[in-house]
């Protein structure tokens, strides 16, 4: 294999500062993209957690779920009429408090907190940090506490910190806190608790209108015994319950879920518009760089066209000065995405995942940037003329 | 000397024909090439001069391939350029070495690496194009400086790099445009040496335009260009060996220098084998002829019968009794052998006639001895 002069690298390498700034753009179109998909999925990632955090193969809800933030309840009754179903292997009623309760710390006036209730003997969480002490919810007026929840509610970050808390009230009521998890806030959640049923209903005396507070369910927790077909028994669940619920697998409603903030809010659209800005900003530095290069050399190139290059060899060159400042800006750009990732979850307690799925995704969108500048600053060099050397 | 013949031949690696070209459209149209003709041999050395606008750049780029021919014909190295395809017109561009008037170097790339895109679109081995190219570039004193940016070149050195680029795939033709402007007498004259190198031994055409007086000396033609026309294209060998052979004959021995210079270019050589008629008794005049070489016999018809009167060889010339009296042909001339004729036509014969009383009285003279 011959080796061929490097032309595309020299010439993008031999303007350092020019190169340094090129990267420092198109690197920022990279971060902005990354922000912006980023809150994007956060506000999904975040808004599902809780899901993710339950031990459920199928979800019981009100027929007039739409969301969590619906408020939808359903007779505790379909709870019990769900265990004979054949292939279920538990059914347990979650209880929870969007919007209803409030956090306050002796120094603070109240907040409203997120409060997730449950029997502190069904195994309604998979969250490790919640199944290791749940079990201390068993004493009255107790509660576990979201580390991840906004500084504001002074949740302590470590569990051995636990001990030095002082005495906190949930609905007007003492609470004691007893533990703490990891699950994270989203743009309407600031923070969680974890309660005993029995407790809520003490917090929450009035939640089912007059009747026992306990009677109605927010979500029933379906687990399938070993080997279950898990669509077989939503069927038949759907079969036997009468129709005022809706039966789903844990993944529907996590897709309902993230359907219902993409379509029926702005935020999906306003943060997609994010990202077609940072793509145009990078169009813009991208193609102001490629043109100046090319335009610094046109006399070079057409003395190219002059030996009797191809404009084949031309597009070959604007495309492979696109790829090379692609992966350049793309690195650094990436990096410094995963620090402010970091840094935002740390602050806002948002879910920021930077996954291969969407670092590809970026990727792709910084190449088709690069590309398409390109082909916008391919006329310029194909308009060489030879013919205007002599 | 004016060269005007029109036959086929496989030794040139130009042949212009009744170029016209016009620049800008409609309205705007504007010739700039007017029924140029033009006929370079392969490993001439051509130098093109005239002012600027002259439009002897326009003919340069249309000899390479830089613009497409509109009017006439164009033949570089055996292909026919009017009416050729993009691909057929990069295929002849191959063919052709460039140097620009501005070197035109990647400021990113080293001299070698420079040099390096000439050959890439060739199929050189890698040991072939590198010794190529260091080979090109000691050549032309740049042994020193193979690995080094144009930044750290001089103008005359960058220059000399550009040169090596032009030449460094063996083109067959070399369209040079001021090549030696940015260099010191020294590495110009290094330049040309080399032009003059590759012109002989591999047969390289080359075509340069130059204002440059101290390179014409490497010329074998030169071209001069005035608003379109093809004012004076000079085979400047030939064109000495007229002067000197001139200046033997007794008749263009009194001519000054300038004056044989003249006649010398405006003479139109021409060849007749063995037993050709040249001119005929009774045929009006039209011109002169001198005898470069060989032997004709001349043979006036007296009385009904053709009579041998007298052979004239290599210095002898005739045909001039018929323009001095504007009589018809007095002889008949006949090729007795392969002969080389230099000839002036009437009006440049008229036109020395009259530059130069000398001259006339002498040719007089021996018109006057002969009869």
């Amino acid at each position: 294999m011959r080796r061929r002069v490097p032309l595309v690298w020299k010439n993008l390498t031999h303007h350092r500062q020019r190169l340094l700034i090129a990267v420092c753009g198109v690197g920022f179109a990279v971060v902005l993209m990354f922000t912006e998909i980023g809150f994007r999925n956060a506000l999904f990632d975040s808004t599902v957690k809780i899901f993710r955090d339950l031990d459920a193969d199928v979800i019981v809800a009100s027929k007039a779920y739409y969301s969590l933030i619906s408020q939808e309840t359903f007779s505790r009754r379909r709870i019990e009429q769900a265990r004979g179903c054949p292939g279920v292997g538990g059914v347990f009623p979650l209880y929870v408090e969007m919007f209803g309760a409030a956090w306050k710390n002796p120094d603070h006036v109240a907040i409203p907190i997120r409060v997730l209730a449950c029997d502190p003997a069904d195994p309604v969480f998979s969250n490790p940090g919640i199944r290791q002490c749940i079990a201390a919810l068993s004493q009255p007026d107790t509660a576990i506490v979201d580390r991840q929840s906004k500084p504001k509610y002074g949740f302590p970050d470590a569990p051995t910190e636990l001990l030095g808390l002082r005495g906190a009230e949930l609905c007007s009521r003492s609470v004691r806190v007893v533990g703490s998890f990891a699950m994270g806030c989203d743009f309407m959640i600031d923070g969680t608790v974890i309660v005993s049923s029995a407790s809520l209903a003490g917090y929450r005396p009035l939640r089912a209108w007059g009747k026992d507070p306990l009677s109605v369910v927010d979500l029933g927790i379906v687990q399938v015994v070993k080997g279950a077909d898990v669509r077989k028994v939503i069927e038949d669940l759907r079969r036997i319950l009468p129709p005022d619920v809706s039966i789903d697998s844990k993944e529907a409603f996590v897709a309902r879920e993230i359907r219902f903030w993409n379509d029926s809010t702005p935020v999906g659209y306003v943060f997609f518009l994010g990202v077609v800005i940072g793509f145009l900003v990078g169009v813009v530095i991208c193609y102001q760089i490629i043109y100046a290069d090319i335009s610094d050399h046109m006399a070079e190139f057409a003395t190219l066209k002059a030996m009797g290059y191809r404009n084949r060899y031309f597009i070959g060159f604007i495309l492979g000065e696109a790829l090379y400042l692609s992966v350049l800006s793309f690195v650094p750009g990436l990096l410094i995405s995963a620090a402010i990732y970091q840094g935002l979850a740390r602050v806002t307690g948002l879910l920021m995942l930077l996954t291969v799925p969407r670092a590809a995704l970026v990727f792709s969108l910084t190449l088709a940037m690069c590309t398409f500048s390109g082909a916008l600053a391919m006329r310029k060099v194909l308009a060489a003329d030879p013919a205007d050397l002599f | 000397m004016a060269h005007t013949d029109g036959t086929s031949n496989g030794n040139y690696s130009i042949r212009v024909r009744a170029l016209q070209h016009y620049f800008g459209e409609g309205e705007l149209r504007k010739q700039v090439l007017f029924d140029n003709q033009l006929d370079v041999a392969r490993g001439e050395i051509v130098i093109m001069t005239g002012p600027s606008g002259s439009g002897k750049t326009t003919l340069l780029t249309l000899i390479g391939t830089l613009r497409s021919v509109q009017e006439g014909s164009l033949e570089v190295l055996g292909q026919e350029l009017r009416g050729a395809t993009p691909a057929a017109m990069i295929a002849a561009r191959r063919q052709i070495g460039f140097i620009f008037q501005n070197h035109n170097l990647f400021a990113s790339l080293t001299a070698f690496q420079n040099v390096k895109m000439a050959m890439e679109l060739f199929s050189f081995g890698p040991e072939e194009t590198s010794s190529r190219i260091t080979a090109i570039l000691t050549r032309l004193g740049l042994g020193h400086r193979i690995h080094y940016k144009p930044r750290s070149l001089s103008g005359g050195q960058k220059q000399r790099v550009a040169v090596a680029r032009g030449l460094v795939h063996g083109p067959k033709i070399v369209l040079a445009d001021e090549p030696t402007a940015a260099l010191d007498e020294k590495s110009g004259r290094e330049v040309v040496t080399y032009f003059q190198e590759l012109a002989r031994q591999e047969q390289c055409t080359i075509v340069m335009v130059t204002h440059d007086n101290r390179i014409l000396d490497i010329a074998d033609r030169i071209v001069s260009m005035v608003d379109g026309h093809i004012k004076s294209n000079v085979l400047v060998r030939e064109s000495a060996l007229v002067c000197a052979f001139l200046q033997q004959c007794p008749a263009f021995s009194a001519l000054t220098p300038r004056t044989l210079t003249q006649v010398a270019d405006q003479m139109a050589s021409e060849t007749h084998p063995a037993g050709e008629v040249i001119i005929r008794q009774g045929d009006p005049g039209d011109k002169f002829y001198l005898i470069r070489s060989g032997k004709v016999d001349v043979i006036v018809a007296a009385d009904g019968a053709p009579q041998r009167r007298t052979s004239l060889e290599q210095g002898d010339y005739f045909g001039e009794a018929a323009l001095l009296t504007g009589a018809p042909r007095n002889a008949t001339i006949v090729a007795a052998e392969d002969v080389r004729l230099y000839t002036l036509t009437k009006a440049q014969f008229q036109v020395v006639l009259d530059s130069s009383a000398s001259f006339q009285e002498e040719l007089r003279k021996a018109l006057f001895e002969r009869q």
